[in-house]
């Protein structure tokens, strides 16, 4: 059955509607006295039909401010179970099925198994968001447009039932003509900055109406900002990543075409006479300043080419101290933390002849990768073995204990004038304690004697001392949610500072009826009808406008 | 009262069909970034392999200098061993794996080393001087060591014909495990 909407003024009111959209009065609970419930104007929402189809259901289904709730409770609720332990994407380089259990026993793994080590990038979680975005939208879609409608079109003279059951009333006799003293009330309500329109007998005084907007730029805000987050999964608008960079070598930033290069590390520390007292006392060590002079390099061919090196170019040089990070193209480089990591990256040798103190090179040997051949004048040296971290097994046998250049020896042979036919071979450590420890001059021999592979002094040597971490990020949907959050500030900003007070009134027989409505600070609304009517004469007080429960 | 009839209900009717309209495209807007951003949330994540999951595919220069992918050996039974010189158990396991790799070859098997980052020098020496034949690849950058979730030495990986991990097993190897491996691989 199609429910007889049409109300007594003849107006055809939609499904759902609580106050006629043209008189107010109210299409249920007629013979009520309660104050009405003036919600959305007591117009129906869009979506109220008589013979929803399925696409109405889903769409009734987001516009329920209950559902709305659920959500926000279900989100609070997914969030906080993304708390209780670091997620994974805290952790560089672990493997999530063993380190939860190991780590936290068994609530870890069940945790990892439940998939709530990745809440928040979690299928569920997201989709719980969407829908959130969803709700936003069609609420508000399905209020606003209605609300709108009512507002932009209401009739001056409302039926009495909706006037005497607003929140502020006032109800009585007006000696003189009434015309007259709507216009005189009329010119008085002006002054209080209200809008006022008059039909005949009938008032209204409107102001701030534009607080009522307020709710839902709040939401455009919220929808913008919503949807900012959900960008992040856009390829390459999104990249946070914690690298640790070693001084010298450019090291690739993963997801990215970039490398970047920690040219030099420094870390100062405050000096004894520039610490606080109780600083000084405890004997602290306290850092003034990182900084990581950093270039970031662009691969434009054989980026990940096996076999080739990648061709750089050079497209940023920032010296990156703390709040002060490199800029490219949205990519930031933060400093993060430090550590010393004392490590030889390379030596510049030179091939010298102990006894004529002739020096042929200088050539350039590195601790990782190194190349298998090297001129050094008329001489020619091939690399036939490198260890990196050198030591000898029970059976004395050369090797290597780890992959990290902690005792690197070389093994060269050596062709070239006075050299035997089929070469020399010849021993080298870069370090001098390993030279000591593992008598390079006596396995060298009478060779060893004559000739010699070094350095010519410390500038020929190549160490870096510190790894530098650095923090590298890319949030494109940074600026948008910025926007977001400012459309969704002066919302509330709107809809807190404001208020939409309006007044309506009629004479009948010289009887006055008057309403006010507002949607808060209900004081400063009678106030001002207060007001109003003592200057035309009319003496009340504030409080006696207050409409009390009436119990029938 | 007749006309207001009419106009109401033609109002209601112009309505319908417009409020149809915006339903429907909100509604296609909300499946859209939705599904983009659920489905991104769900595929995106390169997850660790496991047994039963496909073996994540690489291409590296083998120290032959040619370049050697995984999808290569499709329809072979593959051993994914990763290795360093420096690493003892890995060097104790490998004559074990040479031995297997000489008597199942010939059968549909490979062996691919992927060797932990060292030095091309140190690699060739350390190959010379266990005569070693399968291919050995230089894992530059440790990337598909990361890629893979090792986190032991030496750990090796068993893919089956169909590039499926069939058995992962970190720590040494003997020639019999080795061997069973490759026969369930290969159904002998």
């Amino acid at each position: 059955m199609i429910p007889n909407t049409k109300c007594e003024c003849g107006h055809q009111n939609l499904v759902g509607t609580v106050l006629c959209e043209s008189c107010g009065k109210p299409l249920y609970d007629e013979d009520g006295t309660q104050p009405l419930e003036m919600r959305y104007d007591g117009v129906a929402r869009r979506s109220q039909k008589a013979n929803p189809s399925w696409i109405d259901r889903i769409w009734n289904f987001f516009s329920s401010v209950k559902v709305a709730i659920y959500l926000i409770l279900a989100i609070l609720v997914g969030g906080a179970l993304g708390t209780i332990y670091p997620q994974e994407n805290t952790f560089i380089n672990i493997d999530p099925a063993v380190y939860y259990k190991e780590r936290y026993g068994t609530l870890g793994d069940i945790y990892y198994k439940l998939g709530l080590s990745d809440t928040y990038g979690s299928w569920w979680f997201i989709a719980l968001l969407v829908m959130l975005g969803t709700s936003l939208v069609i609420c508000s879609l399905d209020r606003v447009l209605p609300l709108y409608r009512a507002l932009s079109k209401q009739q001056i003279r409302k039926h009495p039932q909706f006037i005497l059951r607003q929140k502020v009333v006032y109800r009585g006799e007006i000696k003189e003509d009434a015309e007259q003293w709507v216009s005189r009330l009329a010119e008085r309500l002006r002054r209080k900055r209200y809008r006022v329109r008059t039909d005949g007998t009938a008032l209204l005084a409107e102001k701030n109406r534009f607080s009522r907007w307020g709710p839902y730029i709040n939401h455009i805000g919220l929808i913008i900002f919503l949807l900012a987050v959900l960008a992040r999964n856009i390829p390459g608008w999104y990249l946070d990543h914690f690298i640790g960079f070693v001084e010298g070598e450019p090291t690739p930033i993963p997801d990215t075409r970039y490398y970047l290069k920690n040219e030099r590390f420094t870390v100062e520390f405050y000096s004894e006479d520039e610490m606080a007292e109780s600083f000084r006392k405890r004997g602290e060590v306290v850092p003034k300043k990182y900084e990581t002079k950093a270039v970031l390099y662009e691969c434009v061919a054989d980026c990940g080419t096996p076999g080739k090196q990648p061709q750089l170019k050079e497209v940023a040089r920032h010296d990156i101290v703390v709040n002060d990070p490199l800029e490219y193209k949205g990519l930031l480089v933060y400093q993060f933390d430090y550590a010393e990591t004392p490590r030889l990256v390379a030596v510049n040798l030179s091939l010298r002849n102990k006894k004529t103190g002739e020096a042929y090179g200088p050539f350039r040997l590195s601790m990782k990768n190194p190349a298998t051949e090297y001129e050094a004048g008329p001489y020619r040296l091939t690399l036939k073995q490198y260890f990196p971290d050198f030591a000898l097994d029970d059976k004395g046998v050369p090797k290597t204990v780890s992959n990290e250049p902690n005792a690197p020896a070389f093994v060269f042979v050596i062709t070239g004038p006075g050299m035997p036919q089929d070469g020399q071979v010849y021993l080298y450590f870069p370090r001098e304690v390993d030279k000591v420890k593992y008598r390079q001059d006596e396995i060298n021999g009478a060779f060893g004697a004559e000739w010699e592979l070094s350095v010519g002094g410390m500038e020929d040597v190549e160490i870096a001392n510190y790894t530098s971490y650095l923090n590298i990020r890319v949030d494109k949907a940074l600026p948008y949610i910025w926007v977001g959050a400012a459309i969704f500030m002066i919302g509330v900003v709107m809809g807190l500072y404001w208020q939409h007070r309006r007044i309506w009134l009629r004479i009948d027989d010289g009887v006055l009826s008057l309403g006010a409505h507002t949607n808060k600070n209900w004081y400063g609304l009678r106030r001002d009808v207060a007001w109003a009517l003592r200057q035309t004469g009319v003496e009340v007080d504030p409080k006696q406008l207050a409409n009390e429960v009436k119990k029938t | 009262m007749v006309v207001v009839g009419v106009n109401a209900r033609f109002r209601v009717v112009c309505m319908g069909k417009h409020k149809k309209w915006i339903q429907v495209i909100i509604l296609l807007a909300v499946l859209l970034i939705g599904g983009f951003s659920i489905g991104s949330s769900l595929f995106s994540k390169e997850s660790i392999p496991k047994e039963g999951s496909a073996a994540p595919q690489f291409t590296l220069t083998g120290l032959d200098g040619n370049a050697h992918s995984l999808s290569e050996y499709r329809g072979r039974a593959v051993m994914i061993n990763f290795w360093g010189s420096w690493c003892e158990p890995c060097t104790r396991e490998m004559p074990a794996i040479q031995s297997q790799y000489e008597k199942w070859k010939d059968s549909g098997f490979v062996v691919l080393g992927l060797n932990l980052d060292e030095s091309p020098v140190t690699v060739e020496n350390f190959v010379r001087q266990y005569k070693l034949t399968f291919p050995i690849l230089f894992d530059v950058d440790l990337r598909m060591r990361n890629r893979y979730g090792v986190i032991s030495y030496p750990t090796s990986f068993f893919v089956d014909p169909n590039g499926k991990i069939v058995q992962i097993h970190p720590g040494e190897m003997d020639e019999q495990s080795i061997e069973e491996a490759i026969r369930s691989m290969l159904d002998k």
